[in-house]
């Protein structure tokens, strides 16, 4: 067992409390593990523990020896603070420093964890709005075009149009979803078929039950995270419908 | 005066870390009670502080030419603290003691080195203190407005009840009464005015307990106290050259009062300002700059941000947009900011070919302890 400390500190001055406090072990080799952590902690505070003890009662007794002196002498010193004062003072306001500081730190972690928070409720809150306005651009330039009593849809309000337009989108994730989980299931059976005929030939991939894929993919696109296909905007805007 | 004897003991007391100034403070608030109201609840930073300034004077206590001004400095700062010539001997007996006790070999010759050598340096600071008197060593202001401009930034308009005299560029420390005893610097973004207003800009860092006061707390109609302003970065009064501004964040409060200066008290100069932030909601401060854009033909805004894919403005590190604006080579350069974003400017800059005797930069750190960072000594 070596430390960093003892060799510089019991040359120079007397252990103090705090340099049993910061003391460190070097880590035991592989093949002689040393001891237990926590039992050398556990030492080592309890030798701090009574060196502070120790330390406080130096201090009185020089306190002690300090008016005796001054009664022997018969002079009146001024009055200093007794060591003993100044160590419970001191105590007291490390006390207080800590709860202060762990108070900043608590307010620091809860502010910091709500802006947090608050900036991805904006940015997306903001992603879909520009999708579903993109969206509804897209439906009224292809009604207008498409369409010639265009003049009659287009006094049909905005609202009614941007409904139309995300149930058109919620309507084609859905055909995406179920078009997808059927094309997983064939391609399963058609697995196991040949899988059947010939074992060898089977992949070791994993095989997921096709209703499970879609309710990743879905809950991955309520994220925001654009997903795999090439129609990030429809998913976002299904997804936000979803969410809200 | 045996100075390396002097510094050994130091060396002693400094070598225990806390546990000195802990010594030193709670000796000092059992002798003189009436000191601990001078300090704030908690004295964790205090303690760093105190030792850091004893190292500072104990390092050059062999080079009266370096160290007068900084005990000078000290003197008057400590002013608004409500520092009175009388604490100067109260911290001096602790400050005695504090170094005998940590020294097993403390001998009458040391008391005597280190009893002349703090009375000097408290005639130095004491006679700074007496020196600045004809100023109040602190100004009370009325808060006349208060806005919170995005989640947490908000813009104050102080009212000094007494003439307060500033620099464009400067800052001033400030206290209020929900934290006593805690001061913190801050940039006023205006010039002095003639209904002598202050705009103070504050963001409210997470957990720091002055800068979420002020923005989420302070209102209008509260006191603050100011103290004497400081810093270094000025407009110089002979040029008339070109400026480029460049700002981070809440280091646009300095450039925008630089800007100030030029509307109203000139000379005539091309100011370009680039102001960066992380996404548009956080330009907190947007309105105000386009006006001043509208109203001055001289003065274009460019703003920047790094973090927002959505935004139609400028998008990258101002560092990189100003560099992609330029050339520059011909102009005064101010930057403030964030220490990354003030660092990445500079360099590029100087790599540009600006000279750097040409360029003021500050640094805006949560907490700072001082305006500057050229390792002056302000607390």
């Amino acid at each position: 067992m070596t430390t960093e400390h003892d060799a510089s500190a019991t040359d120079d001055r007397s252990f103090t409390p705090a340099d049993l406090q910061h003391v460190q072990f070097a880590r035991a080799s592989m093949l002689r593990p040393g001891y237990v952590d926590s039992e050398v902690d556990r030492v080592l505070s309890r030798v701090a523990e009574e060196l502070g003890r120790l330390y406080a009662e130096k201090a009185a007794l020089r306190d002690e020896v300090r008016s005796l002196r001054a009664q022997v002498d018969g002079v009146v010193t001024p009055v200093a603070p007794s060591e003993q004062a100044v160590r419970i003072l001191s105590v007291a306001q490390q006390t207080a420093d800590n709860y202060v500081a762990e108070a900043e730190e608590f307010s620091r972690q809860v502010t910091s964890e709500a802006r947090s928070e608050y900036e991805e409720q904006v940015r997306q809150a903001r992603e879909n709005a520009g999708a579903i306005i993109q969206a509804a651009q897209e439906a009224a330039a292809q009604l207008s075009s498409g369409a010639p009593r265009a003049d009659a849809t287009g006094q049909r309000s905005v609202e009614e149009l941007q409904e139309q337009v995300a149930y058109l989108k919620a309507f084609a994730q859905a055909c995406r979803v179920q078009l997808r989980s059927y094309l997983e299931a064939l391609i399963g059976d058609v697995e196991t078929e040949w899988g059947r005929a010939d074992p060898a030939a089977l992949p070791q991939a994993p095989q997921r039950p096709p209703a499970q894929r879609a309710g990743t993919t879905f809950e991955a696109n309520t994220a925001g995270e654009p997903p795999p296909e090439d129609a990030d905007d429809l998913s976002a805007t299904a997804g936000s419908r979803s969410a809200t | 005066m045996d100075i390396p004897a002097m510094r050994a003991n130091f060396a002693k007391s400094a070598a225990t870390g806390d546990e000195a100034p802990l010594y030193f403070y709670s000796h000092l608030f059992l002798s003189h009670p009436e000191t601990r109201q001078l300090f704030p609840v908690s004295m964790a930073h205090q303690r760093d502080r105190l030792f850091a300034a004893l190292g500072d004077v104990v390092a050059r206590v062999d080079d009266l030419e370096a160290l007068v001004p900084i005990l000078q400095q000290l003197g008057r700062d400590h002013r608004k603290f409500g520092t009175l010539a009388a604490h100067y001997p109260a911290v001096g007996g602790s400050l005695l003691a504090t170094l005998e006790h940590f020294d097993d070999e403390w001998s009458p010759e040391l008391a005597k080195d280190w009893t002349e050598a703090y009375t000097l340096v408290a005639e130095v600071m004491i006679e700074a203190a007496e020196e600045a008197a004809e100023q109040p060593p602190w100004w009370e202001a009325d808060v006349v407005a208060h806005e919170r401009r995005t989640i947490d930034v908000g813009v104050l308009q102080v009212r000094p009840r007494k003439r307060y005299d500033y620099l464009p560029g400067q800052s001033v420390s400030l206290e209020t009464d929900l934290r006593p005893r805690l001061w913190r610097y801050y940039s006023p973004a205006n010039a002095p005015r003639p209904d002598g207003l202050l705009e103070i800009h504050v963001k409210a860092r997470d957990g720091g307990p002055v800068s979420s006061a002020l923005v989420r707390r302070v209102g209008v109609g509260d006191v603050l106290r100011l103290g004497p302003p400081m810093g270094h970065l000025a407009l110089d009064r002979e040029s008339d050259r070109d400026l480029l501004l460049v700002a981070g964040g809440m280091g646009l409060a300095p450039l925008k009062a630089l800007i100030d200066q030029v509307v109203r008290n000139g000379p005539a100069r091309r100011v370009d300002l680039f102001a960066g932030f992380r996404t548009e909601d956080q330009i907190y401060d947007r309105a105000d700059l386009q006006r001043l854009e509208r109203e001055n033909p001289w003065l274009t805004v460019t703003l920047v941000v790094s973090e927002d894919k959505l935004s139609s403005l400028e998008h990258g590190d101002v560092g990189d947009v100003v560099l992609r604006n330029g050339p520059w080579l011909s102009r005064e350069v101010f930057v403030a900011g964030p220490a990354v974003m003030v660092d990445d400017t500079v360099t590029r800059l100087v790599q540009h070919g600006v000279p750097r005797q040409r360029i003021s930069s500050e640094v805006f750190a949560p907490s700072r302890p001082g305006p500057s960072v050229d390792g002056e000594v302000t607390e």
